[in-house]
């Protein structure tokens, strides 16, 4: 990384503390979560006497034990595949269609392309939460009458239906990725003799990678994050519905319910911290003197 | 190693004609450049022989064989962009097989040939690397070897050279031309530069607004320009132009009177044309001192460019001429000078249509 090695440096720690500052209370809300999911008790309250460090917190939500007392029992491990399968189902589904439309948007010319995109935009712009009841609508009419196939469905339907939120937005980004590639570089593929799918994945996908990735990613993030669709549609539970579940039943013990919410967490910042790297590496464009 | 025939090609994006109607004929293994400004239509004539464009009207033809309508791919052409175009997450050796595997050569043939025309493009030792690790003249280099490599009925170059610094294009430019005629392939070459179509081509046809004004070997283009585009814009510094009323045998400009030139007389009196515009080039004139039979002016600048010297003379207030002097004669600013052009080099070009009158 480079930048301007003669910029003013003189303000540059107010700025500093300014972000650090207006970040404290996200920060602080992340910290508490992580610290009482170590602890007997919520230290929610700010308060150092009620940390009293414990990692059996840990150890209950991996045995699926939800309260302390009594035997409600859970498969976390279950549910935490599900919220998997539901995440990388939205992402992979995300990524093939956008990434696909993308380009054709940017490279084809054919009727209605400007109005779909148009389209693409208005639907981005609808809240997935009005669309939930012609959504279901359509889930009622489609559902299975064999009972065997019930959860499959679930499964299905509702990667589709989050896919489908995410798309629009997720085209569009494709579509900037893909008008940033030199004209010349798919001519060029085509007077080599490829046709054009062929140059849409040798030559096009590989110089998009960071798109595709960032694509990928936001497609995972909503998967794994959803409620509403989750919950109205999915069968089984993923972890949260798991959260938001358990959250107000009077048997939950809170410190188990932060350590659940801390490994909803997880994922999400690994899947960042690798995608980042890969995301700032993109390719030193083809033209040097 | 195909003739190549445009026959009436027209091409228009939307409202904008790129292309008008043109005709032009490109022998086998012919070196033929397309030189014009930028926003001539060169480019776009080469991309719609290539098969990119679709011409609106009019037929493309591969020796007998009607390509109009034939896919990129099947026109058996390779094309050299101006931006080299390699794919820049492949190396070299991929680079360049990449056409023959998308032909799914066997194994052995692609690497065999791969290194056939590296080796004869003396990037041999680059295959392992990156394009990106490469300098401009080796990028340049791989991508002619990725167009050669399935060896290629047509060559195709669209301003190759352009990205590349002027010691190296100089360098380039004798070896394209070498390796053009050793491989003995049909080559169409687009630039804007004049002197590397002059050195190069065994043809030109210059082309302004999307027509073609004029074809012809690089002689012919220079000492007969047809046009007073054409004669503007090839060599450097330019052919003059400085306007002349016909008055009797001679010539009028601004403050001098010069005879009319011999291979000019007849065709004056038959056109009985008086305005004309007196056009020679600038190695076609000798510069005297003082007052003598020629056009009079006085010294405005004067450029030493080692061997010689460009002098800009100013005949009248605003209208200058550049005239070649040899380095040892002085000037100084302000001295009064006069130009005598080569009679026989004068072009006389028509002030309405600035068509040379010959043609008219």
């Amino acid at each position: 990384m480079r930048d301007v090695e003669t910029r003013p440096k003189k303000g540059e720690w107010i700025i500093v503390f300014t972000i650090l500052f207006a970040s404290l209370p996200l920060i602080l809300g992340f910290a508490l979560l992580v610290i009482s999911s170590f602890s007997r008790d919520m230290v929610t309250n700010l308060s150092l006497s009620s940390f009293r460090p414990t990692i059996e917190n840990w150890i209950n939500v991996f045995q699926g034990k939800l309260a302390i007392t009594g035997g409600i029992r859970q498969n976390i491990l279950k549910i935490t595949l599900n919220t998997l399968v539901v995440a990388l189902g939205v992402s992979g589904t995300v990524t093939l269609i956008s990434t696909l439309a993308g380009y054709s948007l940017s490279r084809i010319k054919f009727k209605g392309r400007k109005l779909m995109m148009l389209l693409l935009l208005m639907l981005h712009a609808f809240p997935g939460v009005a669309l939930i009841v012609g959504v279901y609508l359509l889930y009622r009419l489609t559902f299975p009458q064999e009972p065997s196939f019930v959860r499959l469905y679930s499964f299905f339907y509702v990667i589709l239906a989050r896919a489908a939120l995410e798309i629009p937005m997720s085209v569009w980004l494709m579509k900037g990725f893909f008008d940033t590639i030199p004209w010349e570089l798919e001519w060029s593929g085509i007077i080599d003799g490829a046709s054009r799918i062929k140059v849409w994945r040798q030559i096009m996908l590989p110089l998009i990678k960071p798109g595709i990735l960032a694509v990928a990613l936001f497609g995972f993030l909503a998967g794994w994050q959803d409620l509403i669709y989750v919950r109205t549609f999915l069968i089984d539970q993923t972890l949260a519905t798991f959260i938001e579940a358990n959250i107000e039943a009077e048997y939950s013990h809170m410190p188990l319910i932060a350590a659940a919410g801390t490994l909803y967490l997880l994922p999400t910042i690994i899947f960042f911290l690798t995608a980042q790297q890969l995301l700032l590496q993109s390719y030193s464009g083809g033209i040097k003197g | 190693m195909v003739k190549i025939t445009l026959d009436r090609i027209t091409k228009k994006f939307g409202k904008f004609t790129a292309l008008n109607n043109i005709t032009l004929e490109i022998e086998d293994k012919e070196f033929m450049a397309l030189l014009g400004p930028s926003g001539s239509g060169k480019s776009t004539l080469l991309y719609t022989i290539a098969g990119i464009y679709k011409p609106t009207s009019g037929k493309i033809y591969f020796d007998e064989r009607d390509v109009t309508e034939v896919p990129p791919k099947d026109r058996n052409v390779g094309l050299v962009f101006q931006n080299w175009a390699l794919y820049p997450h492949m190396k070299v050796f991929k680079n360049i097989a990449f056409p023959l595997e998308l032909k799914k050569a066997p194994k052995e043939e692609i690497e065999k040939k791969v290194r056939e025309v590296a080796k004869m493009l003396h990037i041999d030792h680059l295959l392992d690397r990156y394009p990106w690790q490469l300098s401009g003249g080796q990028q340049q280099r791989v991508a002619i070897a990725r167009a050669l490599v399935k060896e290629p009925d047509v060559l195709l170059l669209d301003e190759p050279l352009s990205n590349l610094d002027a010691l190296l294009r100089l360098e380039v430019r004798a070896e394209l031309k070498r390796l053009q005629k050793e491989l003995g392939i049909t080559a169409v070459y687009v630039t804007h530069d004049q002197a590397e179509a002059l050195a190069m081509a065994d043809r030109i046809a210059i082309i302004k607004d999307g027509n073609i004004l004029q074809v012809g070997d690089p002689d012919e283009v220079y000492y007969k320009p047809m046009y007073k585009f054409v004669a503007g814009f090839l060599g450097s510094p330019p052919m003059n132009f400085v306007e002349a009323e016909v008055e009797g045998d001679m010539l009028r400009i601004y403050h001098s009177r010069i005879p009319i030139p011999k291979q000019y007389g007849e065709i004056i009196k038959k056109l009985n044309i008086t305005e004309v515009l007196f056009g020679f080039r600038p190695h076609d004139a000798e510069i005297v001192r003082g007052e003598a039979e020629g056009i009079k002016g006085e010294i405005y600048s004067f450029e030493p460019l080692g061997r010689e010297q460009i002098i800009t003379v100013a005949v009248d207030s605003d209208v200058f001429v550049k005239v070649f002097a040899p380095e040892e004669e002085h000037f100084r600013f302000g001295e009064k000078v006069t130009i005598v052009p080569r009679e026989d080099r004068v072009i006389l070009f028509d002030k309405k249509t600035e068509k040379a009158l010959e043609y008219l």
